[in-house]
């Protein structure tokens, strides 16, 4: 076995995949317009936004069907909805074996967990307790039979979610994928003020979905070590959403335009990645910063301002 | 479709009912070492089953100072130590930064959950409930500074971690992944099968007419990962493919005409650039209930066509329990060991075929063959379906 690593000819790039469509409900309301400028004060002093109860009916689905369904199933259910109002497009649009399905949470298994061990639950109950089974729902209600992975984590799991998206898109295993992320709070909540600390956003319950497909351009993932309290602009303004992050920040640079290039950072636990679209093709050189060599060169966060709307970090040590 | 890079599997550690190093586990499997027994660690006595692969004292590691006291994390660490033992990886022989850890779980650490909701307020049980908790905790033991994942597709979960592994090395995201799967028996699941009514009083019995459920077990096991280049002759094997499939039918049963498991096993087979000609041998998810038995096998003879009565297939599920997030890494690993040794493990107590179950199973005893390519797939709940193509070192 070899005592050092071999070098890597270039860093961490895929083909960029286009970003159709996004969809979020979040606790402040649908879509990135409801996001306050700053979500402390727009809490008021409540450390907990959530999404509330979800009524399938007026969410567009079948009752009987959800009538087992857990609220986060349905939060789920909603972003995906949300995301093809955003699109324009109807179900039949993603159905089939075309499009991957990509699930990822930190948390959102905290309420059936909790549920299932303090109350006497059944085995539609159980089943339920699995993180699977909200992208389950997610595949069932919509017909989507493609591949399918799910990270658990906070916004660097979400980071990998879109790359590992954007390497079955480039690998020509689908068309099309979904990123799902959830983040559902309140039935846990005393245990999260028990467990941590709130660093000064409150916590805000999400659900949030992007539709991805082959497109122009670079992406670029860099992950490293995360250092030190930073703030982030956009948890500064939406609340503290987990994995959520990401796809909130992108749905924010969305309705802000899109001009800037798109860079998010996600931070969770001891661990910072960025992702990266650039307009450069793939085969090309990168900017020469020592931050997009990847993880070998260690902290992300000390390197030049990154511009975008779209930077997110979670001060994760108050997690873990 | 791309042809995908071929990985090296260098080594592997594994933490199981029937043996708490690699040796002892193959070792195990073929002198049919039986990993069922009363469950002790917690209370069983209202639940209609009370057996499983339990590993009832863990021997492995002998000073678990710094180590947190999560079973989770203590399955991941033990497996880590037979791994560490046999790749030299203590202290990294690569640069820690470009070490990655990518592990499966169905469970994450929900034990820990249990206990601070039982009235534990440790600070650190909230800590350890989450379920990257452990794979955290394994990188700490490691000295692991690259990407710390956790994947969670139910009971493929370690094929996908395998699979989302070998991608990072692919994509020169690390130089070396120690990826696999983990998950404890605990009351939290013990209830929930039970209450699904899938675990069985009876022997575990694998394709045999009288199956009437599985059993669960614990494990932790653990492969090193890294680019075929780099990984040297020493190996035990080549991931050549993998893929995982979600089909959309119910949130616990799979589809019952198994389109899932067909599509995740011919996008592997893809992945690998194979036509399902070149398969040797096959790991089957094999959990011993009926449903998953009978679609498996109907799946297996579409796959393999004319060739299927002449492929060996087995289950290790009757002599471990269902391992959940652990299994498909630990029937991997079998399936390179099957190559390496020349022997495949029986399928235990499999001894009045199904009729409609009518592949060779391997029944009774170990049977001499060295497969070269293996095909091992798994399931899960939430419609979950994975498939590895593996290639034994020769």
């Amino acid at each position: 076995m070899s005592a050092t690593a071999a070098a890597l000819p270039v860093p961490a790039v895929l083909p960029a995949p286009r970003i159709r469509g996004v969809g979020l409900c979040s606790g402040w309301g649908r879509g990135a317009a409801a996001i306050p400028s700053d979500a402390r004060a727009a809490a008021a002093g409540r450390p907990l936004v959530g999404l509330g109860p979800a009524d399938p009916a007026a969410l567009g689905f079948s009752a009987e069907r959800m009538r087992r369904a857990t609220r986060e199933c349905l939060w789920a259910l909603a972003s995906v909805q949300a995301m093809l109002e955003d699109v324009g497009a109807g179900r039949q649009a993603i159905a089939g074996d075309g499009t991957a399905l990509v699930f990822v949470s930190a948390a959102v298994y905290g309420a059936s967990n909790r549920a299932f061990i303090e109350r006497s639950g059944g085995g539609t109950h159980f089943a339920y307790t699995a993180p699977a089974v909200i992208p389950a729902e997610v595949a069932i209600e919509f017909r989507l039979t493609g591949p399918s992975a799910l990270f658990i984590g906070g916004p660097p799991a979400t980071l990998h979610g879109i790359w590992h998206a954007a390497s079955l898109l480039a690998d020509g295993v689908c068309e099309r994928a979904l990123v799902v992320a959830v983040e559902t709070f309140a039935e846990c909540g005393e245990l999260y003020e028990r467990g941590r600390r709130l660093a000064g956003a409150p916590l805000v319950e999400a659900a949030a979905c992007a539709w991805l497909e082959p497109g122009p351009g670079t992406l670029s993932l860099a992950l490293g070590a995360a250092r030190g309290p930073r703030r982030s602009a956009i948890a500064a303004r939406l609340g503290e959403t987990f994995a959520c992050e990401p796809l909130a920040a992108i749905a924010c640079w969305r309705a802000e335009g899109a001009r800037e290039p798109l860079v998010l950072e996600g931070r969770w636990r001891r661990e910072a990645a960025r992702l990266a679209w650039l307009a450069a093709p793939a085969e090309g050189a990168l900017p020469g910063g020592p931050a997009w060599r990847g993880a070998a060169e260690g902290e992300l966060c000390g390197g030049p301002a990154w511009r975008g709307a779209a930077e997110g970090e979670l001060r994760g040590n108050e997690v873990g | 479709m791309r042809q995908a890079d071929r990985i090296a599997i260098a080594a592997a550690g594994v933490v199981t009912p029937i043996g708490q190093d690699l040796d002892a586990f193959w070792s195990g499997l073929l002198t049919g070492v039986d990993g069922i027994s009363t469950i002790e660690a917690f209370p069983v006595a209202d639940l209609r089953v009370g057996r499983g692969g339990e590993i009832k004292k863990l021997t492995r590691v002998k000073d678990w100072a710094g180590v947190p006291p999560c079973r989770a994390t203590r399955l991941l660490v033990s497996a880590a130590e037979d791994l560490a033992t046999q790749a030299g990886l203590r202290p990294l022989p690569f640069a820690a930064e470009r070490v990655a850890v990518v592990v499966g779980t169905a469970l994450g650490g929900v034990a820990e959950g249990e206990r601070a909701l039982g009235g534990d307020r440790r600070r650190r049980r909230l800590a350890d409930a989450l379920y990257d908790g452990p794979a955290h905790n394994l990188a700490r033991w490691l000295g692991a500074r690259g990407p710390a994942m956790t994947v969670s597709t139910a009971c493929a979960s370690g094929a996908t971690a395998i699979g989302v592994a070998a991608d990072l090395l692919r994509r020169g995201l690390a130089d070396a992944v120690i990826a696999g799967g983990y998950d404890p028996l605990c009351r939290f699941v013990m209830r929930g099968f039970d209450a699904l009514r899938s675990l069985t009083r009876e022997r575990v019995r694998p394709f045999d007419r009288r199956r009437s459920g599985l059993l669960l077990g614990e494990a932790g096991a653990l492969v090193l990962l890294r680019r075929d280049a780099d990984a040297g002759p020493r190996r035990l094997g080549t991931l050549l493919g993998h893929a995982t499939v979600g089909d959309g039918a119910h949130i616990s049963a799979p589809h019952p005409d198994g389109c899932g498991l067909e599509r995740a096993i011919r996008l592997a087979l893809g992945q690998a650039g194979l036509p399902p000609e070149a398969i040797d041998f096959v790991s089957a998810h094999g959990t011993g209930t009926a449903l998953n038995d009978r679609i498996e096998t109907a799946v297996l003879k579409r796959v393999l066509g004319a060739r299927a009565h002449a492929v060996p297939v087995n289950s290790i599920k009757s002599t471990l329990g269902h391992t959940m997030g652990a299994a498909a890494t630990l029937e991997a690993v079998m399936c390179l060991l099957a190559g390496r040794h020349g022997q495949i493990p029986p399928t235990r107590y499999l001894e009045e075929p199904d009729p409609d179950c009518d592949l060779d199973y391997v029944p009774g005893a170990p049977r001499a063959a060295r497969p070269a390519v293996s095909l091992s797939t798994s399931l899960g709940f939430g419609g979950q379906n994975a498939a590895l193509v593996l290639e034994s070192a020769p």
